[in-house]
């Protein structure tokens, strides 16, 4: 399964204006909202960089499985690609994950809470969402927003090869200008 | 769901492991038992590749990836001593992508075939189905493997001990597996019959 993704950001002003366009665009008449706390964790062995997985939990879904994503390096090929395109492998899990992936040797480098809204359109995903810093690890209750805006990010999950999905979202991301121009991100200034 | 026994029956005397294994069907149909099929259970063995011990300086631990027929859409991971993770089969995927860091120990894999039997709540495996809380129905089992497997009944399985009161889970089977089969692979010049 490999992801297409495009984002950029909002400023909290203008949220409401992206939300009811977007209710509009999409599927879903009221939108799904979610409280997410991820966690980072990194595996370092003496390969150049380390391996790097991320765990997922809802905060307001009791019961619902945690969910560990693995993603990898961003394909560099076809420049005229509208998207970001990378493998990436979902796995629903219990709720001992951050105890197994310490048992395995992985270690957490950062985590967050992120809030935001869910919507969908076919199968192209589109979350906008605020980041919140924690300020005491492992205590969600303590947080402060990490910015004044809050990221919009559209993205994909498709078998690998269907570059007519990454079509689609050039022409989904045309539809929200102006006020938002979704592109794609240079890999090499994430690095 | 229920509550699982896992138990080893060893070869009968002067007998095959296929004989040992049919003298328990022939027990578990006379008693009225239906077949119900088949199931399958199976483990491979993962340790820590020398580049990651190196950089960690932590003796190397081995993990076990185990599937369950009776699951199938999940895949269980455990440490011995250390936590069970339910998955989705996904895992398998992850896996792959980790060979760098987790090896798959040589000729490790093992798996477990057999029939499925059906006898009032019980499936044999040995299951009993209504119950999700060991300790509540550990006699009723007891009392159920001890008429047809006699002299050879098992004691309590070890997941049972610290977790009377505690709801029964999948993963408390696959604990129970995992033991087994390190018990077998321990025992490997020994044909043994195993039940479930």
């Amino acid at each position: 399964m490999v992801p297409g993704i495009v984002f950029r950001s909002v400023l909290d002003h203008s949220l409401e204006s992206l939300i009811h366009r977007l209710r509009g665009l999409c599927d879903n008449m009221e939108p799904e909202t979610f409280l997410d706390h991820e966690m980072v964790f990194l595996l370092k062995g003496q390969q150049a960089s380390p391996f790097v997985l991320r765990a997922r939990r809802s905060m307001d879904r009791a019961g619902a499985p945690w969910h560990l994503r693995y993603l990898g390096q961003p394909e560099m090929g076809d420049k005229n690609r509208h998207a970001l395109v990378r493998n990436c492998v979902d796995i629903a899990t219990s709720e001992n994950l951050t105890d197994f992936l310490m048992e395995m040797g992985f270690r957490m480098d950062h985590e967050f809470v992120a809030r935001g809204h869910l919507f969908r359109k076919g199968i192209m995903k589109i979350v906008v969402y605020k980041i919140f810093r924690i300020l005491t690890p492992g205590n969600t209750d303590n947080t402060e927003a990490l910015s004044l805006s809050y990221l919009v990010e559209l993205s994909v999950v498709a078998p690998a090869g269907q570059d007519v999905v990454s079509d689609d979202m050039r022409n989904f991301a045309e539809q929200l200008k102006p006020l938002v121009h979704l592109e794609k991100i240079d890999p090499k200034r994430l690095m | 769901m229920g509550v699982t026994c896992v138990s080893q029956m060893p070869v009968a005397e002067g007998k095959s492991v296929q004989q040992t294994v049919e003298l328990l069907t022939r027990k578990l149909e006379m008693l009225g038992a239906e077949k119900q099929g088949t199931f399958c259970v199976d483990c491979e063995t993962y340790h820590t590749a020398a580049s990651t011990l190196g950089s960690q300086g932590q003796a190397g631990k081995l993990m076990y990836v185990m599937h369950n027929s009776e699951y199938p859409l999940s895949c269980f991971a455990l440490f011995e001593n250390g936590p069970c993770l339910v998955a989705d089969t996904n895992f398998d995927v992850l896996m792959v992508k980790l060979k760098g860091f987790f090896q798959s120990a040589k000729a490790s894999k093992i798996e477990t075939r057999g029939t499925r039997y059906q006898y009032c709540d019980f499936l044999v495996k040995v299951e009993y189905g209504p119950c999700v809380v060991a300790s509540d129905c550990w006699s009723l089992l007891l009392e159920f493997l001890q008429s047809f497997l006699g002299s050879h009944t098992p004691g309590a399985p070890a997941v049972f001990g610290n977790r009377h009161d505690a709801i029964y889970s999948p993963a408390d089977t696959m604990v129970q597996y995992m033991e087994l089969f390190n018990k077998i692979r321990k025992q490997q010049q020994v044909p043994v019959a195993g039940i479930r």
